[in-house]
């Protein structure tokens, strides 16, 4: 399937190579941005597009694959880190957006405490999902972007917008091995507004996403909870239970939950939950807390058929 | 004459490794962040397969009197990064008359590692030193740029040793406090204690990873004004600095076992 | 002044015999033409003023655009030739956001102007690889404003690409008589408020018509609300003080 893309692919993703040859292209030829007073100036290329040093051989996406994917081989050794579930609901009270907090290098975990809600700016979030840099990196740029747009138009960008831009970025990479899943959420002129965008060209408007290996876990808790009438406090306990949930039963997720609100005036961060503490005490005293830990076995202790003696008449 | 075409990994079949410009050198980096200051450590030892290479290879650079960058993977593709780092600081110098806070370097080493995120450096970077408001920060990296601001880190071959001790010992996971104790406050640990973990942390991966061993590098970034007395005491080379009242970067060497 | 014009001064890469760049200099020329704006350090911020000279009694003095914001720390107001000023503007903002987005921090406000007069100089004939350039210099100069980790700063660009730091500065037709002014009365330790009606004052004595809410603008970057146009009401009332 790559190769069919790459043979259609715009000629920027060619490359000039000779039959034979394997060479990286001669980095000492500087341009005019990198020397003088241009030079301490973060500059992201003549277009204002940042450009990738791709190495000259006849697949660069087969080489990048070989090296860094650790699905298709475990024993590569470049580890990126990936990032998994993430999860966007619209509802009237405007967007909650939740997300895990475990960033893994093929089966280390090598991070419990990655912010996968990127603050594109005060009133647009984006959601981490795939590899991390790839994430990180545009959702940043995106910001820079949807500023500009604000400077240049006065007014500021409709999400609609802000995702398009994003998945025209990223869909001229395609093929290329980028690995992002995003949701682009924020409140507009039309409301509040939620956008699911990957690294594949994707751009799909919609009321509830959820992202990464744990999602399907999630929309199992999400589906069943949710309406569009929710009030602020059940959509974000429901936001949480759904991220635990996952955090529970997916290995690649799990750790620390962040709890995100977008409102009419802008986000608003709820709070970091840790994953094992509301298994056993649940979230405290929050609202729409309904009191007790998530996990299963706390929620119905004495209650099975083999405790039949330790069942508590009062409950 | 033609290239053959290349079978890929996921086919199940034997993979021909044509282009293959990566080497695994071996070592271990780690950085500790306290509240004014910041230890960058690594070990010297430098491998390929079952041959060590030299027993010093220096993996922790200074970058400016307030940074400190340990770098770990591929070594070739570590000092050209390195080299390219300290560019980019000396031009940024030179076009805003200013010292390079540490987290406009941290970002703008995510730009240069993203910037070959088709071909990407083997590099695990992790950065220490003073931030502007004078506390102790380490960011760690991955090799094609997604980065965190931690209180600590470990990278590189015996990483999977050294942090879960880590863990324990700085974040005090899954450690309660002695009855009638105060809480553990993560992030204030004092600076010999601080040292001797980095220490241990090290002599304890040497003798459980071939490729951990040989010498130690630590390097220690202290905000400007703070009490020095304990580093020097222990024997540490201070660098020379730009300006005397800034922060101030020690240098400690120890031995680790040669087998 | 230019008693020794001769036919040096209609090339626009061509210098006279007396080192003379004439194009430049008449370019400079062009700003007396402009509308007199004003720009008045403080040590706690800078104040941005403007006679938005409105031809026509039909004409919406809303629409006029002369002072625009750069990013959300630095602004800068124009007199002169003011399309001229929109490249240089957005290329002022392209450089404050890829200087975010690549180092995670506000740029300095010297680095910024410094980053618009090294565009003053890309005009004349270009080669068949490069970019191509402007045909002529600019026609406007900028008062640029800004606050960073230096305080707050303000500097005046012109066509010839060099840039100056001041702390008291007009520019456009009524400059001579603004300036001398702003020297009269300015002093270090000025207010923002004072620096408001002080600007005010300073516009209304060389504006022709009568300074009132709809031909002048207003504009203010201080630490705590970084750069703002001020509202109507806020500027009536700023009127109102003087």
């Amino acid at each position: 399937m790559n190769t069919f893309v790459s043979r259609f692919a715009p000629s920027s993703s060619a490359l000039p190579h000779s039959k034979g040859a394997i060479a990286v292209e001669d980095d000492e030829k500087y341009s005019d941005l990198t020397w003088g007073s241009q030079a301490g100036f973060g500059h992201l290329g003549t277009k204002g597009i940042p450009s990738f040093k791709v190495p000259s051989l006849a697949d660069p996406s087969a080489f990048l694959r070989m090296h860094t994917d650790d699905y298709a081989d475990p024993s590569c050794r470049i580890k990126i880190q990936h990032g998994t579930t993430t999860l966007a609901f619209r509802f009237k009270g405007g967007i909650i957006v939740a997300v895990d907090s475990r960033a893994t290098a093929g089966s280390y975990i090598a991070s419990g405490t990655v912010k996968k809600v990127i603050e594109i700016n005060p009133y647009l979030l984006g959601t981490m999902a795939g590899g991390a840099a790839d994430c990180q990196y545009w959702e940043t740029y995106l910001g820079i972007e949807c500023r500009l747009h604000e400077l240049r138009n006065r007014e500021r960008i409709s999400v609609a917008a802000a995702s398009k831009f994003l998945s025209n970025l990223v869909y001229s990479y395609k093929g290329m091995g980028l690995s992002m899943g995003t949701m682009i959420c924020g409140w507009d002129k039309t409301g509040p507004a939620l956008f699911y965008v990957d690294s594949d060209g994707t751009r799909l408007k919609g009321d509830i996403f959820s992202v990464g290996s744990g999602s399907t876990y999630a929309y199992g808790v999400l589906d069943q909870g949710y309406h569009w009438d929710l009030s602020d406090e059940d959509a974000q306990e429901l936001g949480r239970r759904s991220i635990y949930a996952a955090g529970h039963r997916d290995a690649y997720s799990g750790n620390t939950i962040n709890l995100y609100h977008v409102k009419e005036q802008g986000w608003e961060f709820l709070g970091n939950y840790d994953v094992t503490k509301m298994h056993y005490d649940g979230p405290g005293n929050v609202p729409g807390a309904t009191g007790g830990g998530y996990g299963y076995e706390v929620r119905t202790a004495g209650r099975s058929a083999s405790d039949a003696d330790a069942i508590d008449t009062s409950a | 004459m033609a290239l053959a075409q290349p079978l890929y990994a996921d086919q199940h079949r034997p993979i021909q490794h044509q282009f293959n410009p990566y080497a695994e050198n071996g070592g271990t980096i780690l950085a500790i962040a306290g509240k004014d200051f910041s230890v960058i450590a690594g070990d010297t030892r430098q491998t390929e397969g079952y041959s060590i290479q030299t027993r010093y290879a220096p993996k922790v650079f200074k970058l400016t009197d307030r940074a400190v960058l340990a770098v770990n993977g591929f070594q070739a593709d570590c000092s050209t990064f390195v080299k390219k780092v300290k560019q980019r600081i000396e031009w940024y110098r030179h076009a805003h008359s200013k010292q390079m806070p540490l987290k406009a370097i941290a970002r703008m080493i995510q730009g240069m590692l993203y910037g070959k995120r088709f071909f990407p450096y083997y590099t695990y970077n992790i950065l220490g030193g003073i931030e502007e408001d004078g506390t102790g920060a380490v960011y760690s990296f991955d090799p094609v740029g997604s980065y965190e601001r931690e209180a600590c880190r470990a990278a590189g071959a015996a990483s999977s040793l050294i942090q879960p001790f880590l863990d324990n010992q700085i974040y005090f996971k899954n450690q309660t406090p002695a009855p009638g104790a105060a809480p553990f406050e993560p992030g204030n640990l004092p600076m010999d204690t601080v040292l001797s973990i980095v220490i241990d942390s090290f002599t304890s991966a040497t003798e459980r990873h071939i490729e951990v061993g040989d010498g130690l590098e630590m390097f220690v970034v202290v905000a400007p004004g703070r009490d020095v007395a304990g580093v020097q005491s222990l024997g540490a080379e201070e660098l020379p600095a730009l300006t005397p009242e800034g922060e101030r970067i020690f240098v400690l060497r120890r031995d680790l076992k040669k087998d | 002044m230019f008693l020794t014009r001769s036919e040096y001064d209609r090339g626009v890469n061509t210098f006279s015999p007396e080192g003379r760049l004439f194009q430049v200099e008449y370019a400079i020329e062009a700003i007396k033409l402009g509308s007199t704006t004003v720009g008045i350090r403080t040590p706690t911020g800078v104040v941005l003023g403007v006679e938005k000279r409105v031809q026509s009694p039909l004409l919406e003095s809303s629409s006029i655009e002369k002072i625009m914001e750069i990013d959300t720390h630095l602004g800068c107001a124009m007199s002169g030739l003011t399309a001229d000023a929109r490249t240089m503007i957005d290329h002022a903002r392209v450089t404050s956001q890829n200087h975010a987005f690549t180092f995670d921090e506000r740029i300095k406000v010297e680095s910024v102007t410094q980053a618009v007069c090294d565009l003053a100089l890309r005009f004349g004939e270009s080669m068949e690889n490069e970019d191509a350039m402007m045909s002529r210099p600019f026609g406007v100069a900028l008062l640029i404003a800004g606050i960073d980790e230096l305080g707050p700063q303000l500097y005046h660009t012109d066509p010839s690409g060099t840039f100056v730091k001041y702390e008291a500065k007009a520019i456009g037709s009524g400059s001579e008589a603004a300036q001398a002014e702003l020297q009269d009365k300015y002093h270090k330790s000025m207010s923002m408020k004072e620096a408001q009606i002080l600007t005010l004052c300073v516009l209304k004595q060389v504006m022709e018509e009568k300074l009132d809410q709809h031909n002048v603008q207003l504009a203010q970057v201080t630490q705590e609300k970084g750069f703002e146009i001020l509202s109507d009401a806020l500027l009536k009332e700023a009127i109102e003080g003087m």
